[in-house]
């Protein structure tokens, strides 16, 4: 089972290799919107504690998902592409 | 267009752009006006608009903020809508869409829909990169020729804030609108999913390069954010907050009072022993002046909400809060209107505008007259010195009263957050919702003029909106306690007669028709209470000084189950005209605010009565 952004910890850094099919076809739209494309490198610059909604990095841009998202991004680690 | 009483015809320029893009500000300095400006997604609910200065007959539309023409949200139906229905008015000379020059790959997607659109309806667009300035603060480049060639339209640099390059656009709209020419075929035809790779690219290759703003973002994130940091430099943040609400406004509160004091003496005695003078004194004075108080208080919470917003903090304090407020069918974003509340629930229900998620909105709505505001604070001190003992435990640690007043105090926001968590999970397929997607906008130093200005306009508001409904319900209780005998006993007044009426519907809770008028007067403001209980009971300046009134009703006989039942009942029900006013105008919802009304009055009826019958059983 791949990954997922929501499993991402602070500090990881990660390429986008889809949605899977729980995610809403709008919300899926609306994250291409802001960057989250496939093939997109994203970097998780916060995990907060008790399971609040964690920072990501997509090109310039800073988002915050929670797991209610970011759990239905699915997402390779690993070595990646700069 | 030509508008009635005026010379010159108008023409419309559209103002479109992304959340946060800046907006707002820029036009508020091309027009003169004084919009909302907030560095926090989701500002600008409504479309405004102003006639820009220097170019008479023609106005600016400022739209709503939307990530791209697909909207998923209300409130992105209602600026697409617009947007759609700008497209085919001939009174549309121009659009003009404006990019966040930092973050373009956020913003590049959108500007090509809306070319796509303008294109295929012969309207011109102007592309404006913002924020050009915290660019040339850190040396980054933005490649403005190589972008416009690429969007065949002419990009504009600018800074909303520095005003940089706004000389530059007056002159472009100064100049007739560029003449209708032959549509590009190529990109009226493109598919939305296209252009989304198409923006991405273009990103990639115009945009600046280099991360040092995120850098310098995540630097200070991992401060704010932190599971340590984070959490102490929050609740630091937030008692700050309090204590500017209660401690700052104090001076102001004060002087008003003792400014509309001041006037009552002075003008009162020139009107004479009529019923001009008590109703100026009682119905104007007395009554008005109760409400015009709260208006510092309004301000510097605005005023102070204003400098978390606009600094970027108040993202990451939504974020903090997201979790355990979500468990309750909220988000992170309610969590600034919950806090507002808990001084007064006006500007709270005000500061909810930013919650895009119209479901977790109208919930937020549902939990803020809950939330222990500072009107309940004289009924709670009244109530609990009246009934509890001032007795301490623990060495003097644990005061009885103060524990009573934290407790009645967490109730009410136990009652709010409650009810969402039921009617959110009771109500679950009834409206469409936005998952928790937030867009961290980068820290900056708050701009103090536009918040000056918007802390202005929001007490003003206040007292323009609430003040008419507030004026009418203190005219009708004056009315009824004055008459028929020319307030000699508010016992015989209409009022009064009231009061034995509905003696009944509170005797289940152990009260009399002198509780049963003051509660019928609260339901105008809740503080009101204490000032009517003062009034059956012959004492002047109750409000002020409590002390001769908790004697009369401990002399009283009331039963201690009455007193919690009282605590209960002021603690759930929504006894505020301003509230219920501000409520129905901002949920745009009469119905809404009706059912609240009533559903939390048989709820506060039906929890007081139990408490009075419990505490009755159990202490015997």
């Amino acid at each position: 089972m791949n990954p997922t952004l929501w499993s991402l910890k602070a500090g990881d850094r990660c390429e986008i290799l889809g949605y899977d099919d729980a995610l809403a076809e709008k919300y899926r739209i609306r994250l291409m919107e802001f960057g989250f494309h496939v093939g997109e490198c994203v970097t998780c610059l916060q995990s907060p504690a008790f399971g609040a909604p964690k920072v990501y990095q997509v090109s310039n841009t800073i988002y915050s998902l929670d797991d209610e998202v970011a759990t239905h991004v699915l997402v390779r680690t690993g070595s990646l592409r700069e | 267009m030509c508008w009635s009483g005026r010379a010159v015809c108008v023409s419309k320029i559209i103002l479109i752009g992304s959340p946060n893009s800046g907006k707002s500000l820029l036009f508020n300095r091309l027009t003169g006006l004084s919009h909302k400006v907030a560095n926090f997604p989701g500002i600008t609910v409504d479309v405004g608009s102003g006639e820009l200065q220097g170019l008479p007959g023609k106005r600016l539309v400022d739209f709503p903020g939307t990530y791209s023409l697909q909207a998923i949200s209300a409130e992105e139906e209602v600026a697409v809508g617009y947007f759609e229905d700008a497209l085919t008015d001939p009174e549309v000379e121009q659009v003009l869409c404006l990019i966040d020059a930092t973050r373009l790959e956020k913003s590049l997607y959108f500007t090509l829909q809306i070319i796509r659109d303008c294109e295929r309806h012969g309207k011109p667009v102007i592309v404006l990169a913002n924020m050009i300035d915290i660019l040339d603060k850190h040396g980054l480049e933005l490649d403005v020729e190589g972008l416009a060639k690429a969007l065949h339209t002419t990009v504009l640099p600018i800074s909303g804030r520095t005003g940089k390059g706004v000389d530059t656009l007056i002159s472009l709209l100064a100049q007739p609108a560029a003449a209708e020419r032959e549509p590009r075929k190529h990109l009226i035809d493109t598919a939305d999913a296209i252009l989304r790779g198409e923006a991405h690219a273009l990103a990639h290759r115009y945009g600046p390069k280099g991360d040092i703003l995120v850098r310098t973002q995540t630097r200070l994130d991992s401060f704010f954010l932190h599971s340590l940091t984070g959490g102490v430099s929050f609740f630091a943040i937030m008692y700050l907050l309090f204590q500017s609400i209660f401690t700052w406004s104090a001076p102001a509160m004060d002087a008003v009072e003792t400014a509309l004091a001041w006037t009552a003496d002075r003008v009162v005695p020139m009107l004479g022993n009529t019923v001009v003078a008590d109703f100026t004194a009682d119905a104007l004075f007395s009554g008005i002046g109760a409400f015009l108080v709260f208006v510092p208080q309004i301000f510097v919470l605005t005023f102070i909400i204003g400098l978390l917003e606009d600094s970027g903090y108040m993202a990451r304090a939504a974020l903090i809060c997201h979790k355990p407020l979500r468990f309750f069918g909220l988000t992170g974003k309610s969590f600034i209107p919950l806090l507002s509340g808990t001084a007064c629930a006006i500007p709270a229900i005000y500061a909810a505008r930013a919650i895009d998620s119209p479901r977790k909105r109208l919930l937020t709505y549902m939990a803020i007259p809950l939330m222990p505001c500072s009107a309940r604070l004289p009924v709670y001190t009244l109530l609990i010195a009246a009934f509890i003992p001032a007795q301490t435990s623990m060495g003097g640690l644990l005061g009885w009263q103060g524990l009573a007043m934290f407790g009645i105090y967490f109730f009410g926001m136990f009652c709010g957050l409650l009810i969402t968590g039921i009617v959110s999970r009771a109500a679950e397929d009834h409206y469409t919702d936005l998952p928790f997607v937030l867009e961290l906008p980068p820290y900056r130093m708050p701009g103090l003029i536009p918040i000056l200005r918007n802390s202005v306009n929001r007490a003003k508001h206040f007292v323009t909106k609430a003040g008419k409904i507030i004026f009418t319900v203190t005219v009708v209780i004056w009315v009824l306690g004055y008459f028929p005998n020319y307030g000699a006993d508010l016992g015989e007044s209409w009022l009064g007669y009231l009061g034995h009426i509905v003696e009944p519907v509170f005797a289940p809770m152990g009260l009399d028709w002198r509780y049963g008028v003051a509660i019928f007067t609260s339901f105008a403001a809740r503080e009101v209470f204490v000032g009517t209980l003062g009034t059956i009971f012959g004492i002047e300046g109750a409000d002020e000084n409590m002390i001769p009134l908790v004697e009369h009703i401990q002399a009283s006989d009331l039963a201690l189950g009455s007193g919690l039942a009282l605590l209960v009942f002021f603690a759930i029900a929504l006894q505020c005209v301003s509230t219920v006013a501000i409520l129905a105008k901002e949920s745009a919802s009469r119905s809404l605010t009706m059912k609240m009304f009533v559903g939390y009055f048989l709820l506060a009826y039906v929890a007081a009565v139990l408490v009075y019958q419990v505490t009755g059983w159990v202490v015997g």
